[in-house]
């Protein structure tokens, strides 16, 4: 982590602890399940959780705990309590004209965390589906176009909601980008996506050899390529629009394989589940959609992309909305149609609570019920991939964002 | 839903074939006729492969007891067809920009697309996807087979041709052309000048030694310091394409880059003499390869002359209308080409028409032109494996030779005949009674023959 994002770390403990100040002690929820996500994969039934100063502090059976006094309680013994949701994939920074700055081909320099409005009505209406983490990225209009942010779905400034920044590179393979400068073929994007990256990593290479003392020369300083140093040393990853077969191939092969990145490959869809076991042999983090079927005209029926990837060995396996493609807030339905279409329901819960925390590097913060995690969980009425079920609560840092009771119904 | 995937797999299987699997390691075909295109047709024989290899052809082979035999009495066998110039198989042809010899089809060429299925179940072992006409300088090709799951999989030789053109491309007229086509020479010959002079500028400074000589000297003493690494992608390849017009290499000099050739686009006669001046001028006449349109027959007299490989694209028959009587003259291009003794090779026709997209069609119409029969086969085979600069590997059935062979139910120019199975390396690549979606088709048609009222 650099200095930036260590700075923000303290500035967001600062802002948390004065915020716990004026609520009350802390918060007891009552409830029939919780399915916390954690390693161990534990279920419990019949729980309590208590959270106090923005985080999960303990879960028990009600004998067990004991609440202690001052804490707000919520009774809900009929619901289920699970991890707020997880997009890796999501637009909805500000407005929809901040989407895509398509200046060049590729566009390292730029960064969503210019663009952040807190509280704006895509975000209010993700957390009424129990939403309460994405990845706010950049479009998919050019090769490459800037680094996104990954923010909670509560609080009122950009220094409040900002989980970390730069949450990712925004890299769009091909199917959208080539319509820039008048059609580009693969064989242009794709060298040119590779140059790009290359220069990055000449820079953060002659910057590693001037720190680590292997040349008293220093390397010339470049704003547009700074936040690279942190993707060649993997403290995050690339977000990739990839999809069609040979699109998600040369992103396995130029991204992960080849140039060493994490790489996070969204869409994934049409017939690119038949890369699966490529894509199961590597490092690579899948996240299907918004698409979750395709008509195949040569087996002339509907093929579920989630199911496709599952059964062909791939279990990194997430999903997303492409918010406001899909609205933010049809997240857990999304995970239900990919079930529809033949996954199964425990993974495809995973693939959009677990999974993508893991596929971003913020399971240490989010994606689980577990004591010391930020207390972001959503209120179910049931299972939240049973269409069915309503989210009744979704709390943010230990703070009740959505309350059903309470909340005109605006969407 | 199992069914769903199981089918699935099933198509992709049929489409991608057993790439991952391990081939036999011996494979034998008995009881065939074969036709090795480089001698005489064997009328019953055997081919043995090894390791995907071919090990023995002939009358009386010894089949080692535990080969995989093939028994395939009254089965013709031919050496894999091969497309020679082609842009299927990526997203699109060309790029709008005009001059781009940094580019490879290796970041365009899609192992999924069903053109590669439909090569295989035509007999196509060997496919050269080139960049597509409408360019100047359209960067590298690639030669690979129709199976695989990745390009590494499916790579037979990575790209050693640059895809050009002297036809102008769209909005271009010939001067503009040809105007930006030596232009691009001019930038390599300029790039590498200013190369030399800040490497031997930097070679001085690292010495404590002074600059004492103009910038065109420094040039000319320079040129031994230019490192690889200094060269751009771009400026690569056309040195390559020039081919050692200047030593690039450590201090010894020697060359660390191999060699690049050409196919030159021409779409009519006029075209001809430029695209072999380009060559010359640019030393790389040696590699080049005519890739030309109908009417180039025209400039057969130059071609000759030249005597370097050409490809036929387009319409095999040219026709021209007289203005003045309205009378209707045609020509069938090939023959022309094979009367004047040029190594030529047929492509799969330009149209959607289904019988010009199999070579083995292509081929047989020449020998209804006139062109004789050898010189038709070979015009599909051994022609654009030489061509190719891989006619030590493909293109014929001999000892030594990648096993890329096809077998077919009858004579290959016959037009009953059909591809029953096909081998790549000695992998049993195509099996027609396997082909699901062939199945699928033919048995489509089956169905509605059924409902057809009484």
């Amino acid at each position: 982590m650099n200095a930036r994002n260590a700075l923000l770390g303290l500035l967001l403990a600062g802002l948390s602890a004065a915020a716990v100040a004026d609520e009350p002690a802390g918060m007891a929820f009552r409830v029939a399940k919780v399915v916390s996500m954690d390693r161990s994969e534990t279920v419990h039934n019949d729980a309590i959780v208590l959270v106090q100063g923005g985080r999960i502090t303990q879960i028990g059976k009600p004998g067990e705990v004991t609440i202690p006094e001052g804490f707000t309680r919520h009774e809900h013994p009929e619901a289920w309590l699970v991890p707020g949701l997880i997009d890796c994939h999501n637009h909805t920074a500000g407005t929809l004209s901040d989407l895509n700055d398509m200046i060049y081909q590729t566009n390292p320099g730029l960064n969503t965390r210019a663009a952040i409005e807190p509280e704006n009505d895509n975000i209010k209406e993700a957390r009424t589906g129990g939403v309460t983490s994405v990845l706010l990225i950049p479009g998919s209009g050019t090769n490459m176009s800037g680094f996104g942010t990954i923010s909670k779905t509560g609080g009122k400034t950009p220094d409040e909601v900002i989980v970390r920044s730069p949450g990712s590179l925004k890299i769009a393979q091909s199917g959208n980008p080539e319509w820039y400068f008048g059609g580009n073929s693969r064989r242009f994007m794709n060298w040119n996506t590779r140059q790009t990256l290359l220069k990055a990593k000449a820079y953060h290479e002659a910057w590693e050899a001037f720190e680590q003392g292997e040349t008293t020369v220093e390397p010339a300083h470049n704003p547009i390529f700074e936040d690279f140093r942190g993707l060649f040393r993997k403290e995050y990853p690339a977000s990739v629009h990839t999809q069609a077969y040979q699109v998600l191939l040369t992103t396995v092969d130029m991204l992960s394989l080849q140039l060493g990145i994490w790489t996070v490959l969204d869409h994934c869809t049409f017939d690119a589940w038949k890369v699966g076991p490529i894509v199961a042999a590597s490092d690579c983090w899948t996240i299907n959609g918004p698409r979750q079927y395709q008509f195949d005209r040569t087996a002339a029926r509907m093929i579920g992309n989630a199911s496709g990837w599952w059964k062909n060995g791939v279990r990194k396996l997430g999903i997303n909305t492409d918010a406001p493609v899909v609205p933010q807030r049809e997240l857990s339905y999304q995970a239900t149609m990919a079930c529809w279409y033949g996954w199964q329901p425990y993974p495809a819960l995973k693939g959009v609570t677990s999974i993508p925390a893991e596929a971003l590097g913020v399971y240490d913060r989010v994606g689980s019920i577990e004591a010391g995690k930020d207390a972001d969980f959503g209120i179910w009425t049931g299972n939240p991939l049973d269409p069915r079920s309503a989210c009744l609560k979704t709390i943010v840092d230990g703070k009740v964002v959505y309350d059903a009771a309470k909340s005109i119904r605006r969407f | 839903m199992t069914r769903m995937l199981t089918l699935g797999v099933a198509l992709l299987a049929a489409a991608l074939p057993a790439v991952g699997q391990v081939a036999p390691e011996r494979v034998a075909l008995t009881g065939v006729r074969i036709l090795p295109i480089s001698g005489p047709a064997i009328d019953k024989g055997t081919i043995l492969i090894e390791r995907g290899r071919i090990a023995a052809v002939g009358e009386d082979v010894e089949v080692p007891f535990d080969a995989r035999v093939f028994e395939l009495d009254g089965r013709t066998v031919m050496p894999g067809l091969i497309d020679v110039h082609t842009w299927r198989g990526m997203d699109q042809p060309n790029e709008t920009r005009p001059v781009t010899p940094q580019l490879d089809v290796y970041d365009a060429i899609d192992p999924s697309q069903l053109f590669f299925e439909d090569s295989l179940r035509l007999g196509v072992t060997a496919i050269h996807v080139m960049p597509g006409d409408n360019t100047v300088v359209g960067g590298l090709g690639r030669v690979v087979r129709p199976i695989g799951r990745t390009l590494g999989e499916m790579t037979i030789a990575p790209g050693s041709f640059l895809k050009l053109a002297v036809a102008p491309k769209g909005g271009f007229d010939r001067m503009m052309q040809m105007s930006t086509l030596r232009e691009a020479f001019a930038k390599l010959s300029d790039e590498l000048g200013k190369l030399a002079e800040a490497r031997y500028e930097e070679d001085r400074k690292e010495k404590d030694e002074p600059v004492d000589v103009v910038p065109d000297e420094a040039r000319k003493r320079g040129v031994k310091l230019i490192r690889v690494e200094d060269l751009t992608d771009e400026t690569r390849n056309l040195l390559r394409l020039t081919g050692g017009a200047v030593t690039v290499g450590d201090e010894t000099g020697e060359p660390l880059l191999d060699p690049l050739g050409a196919f030159v686009h021409c779409a009519r006669a006029m075209d001809v003499a430029p695209a072999i001046q380009i060559a010359r001028d640019n030393g790389f006449f040696d590699r080049l390869v005519l890739v030309l349109g109908p009417e180039c027959f025209k400039a057969i007299p130059e071609l000759k002359k030249a005597a370097r490989p050409v490809v036929l694209v387009g319409d095999l028959t040219h026709r021209e209308t007289d203005p003045l009587t309205g009378k209707v003259r045609e020509t069938f291009v090939p023959r022309k080409y094979a009367d004047a003794g040029l190594m030529f090779s047929l492509l799969p026709g330009p149209s959607s028409s289904l019988p010009e997209r199999m070579l083995t069609y292509q081929a047989a119409r020449c020998v209804r032109g006139g062109v004789g029969r050898d010189v038709a086969l070979r015009a599909i085979t051994s022609h654009p494996a030489e061509t190719l600069g891989l006619g030590d590997q493909l293109g014929s059935i001999e000892v030594g030779r990648a096993a890329h062979l096809v077998v077919f139910t009858g004579d290959p120019l016959d037009f009953n005949s059909v591809v029953e199975r096909v081998f790549i390396d000695g992998i049993p690549a195509y099996d027609r009674a396997r082909d699901v979606r062939l199945q699928r088709l033919l048995s489509f048609q089956e169905t509605n023959a059924e409902e057809t009222p009484e």
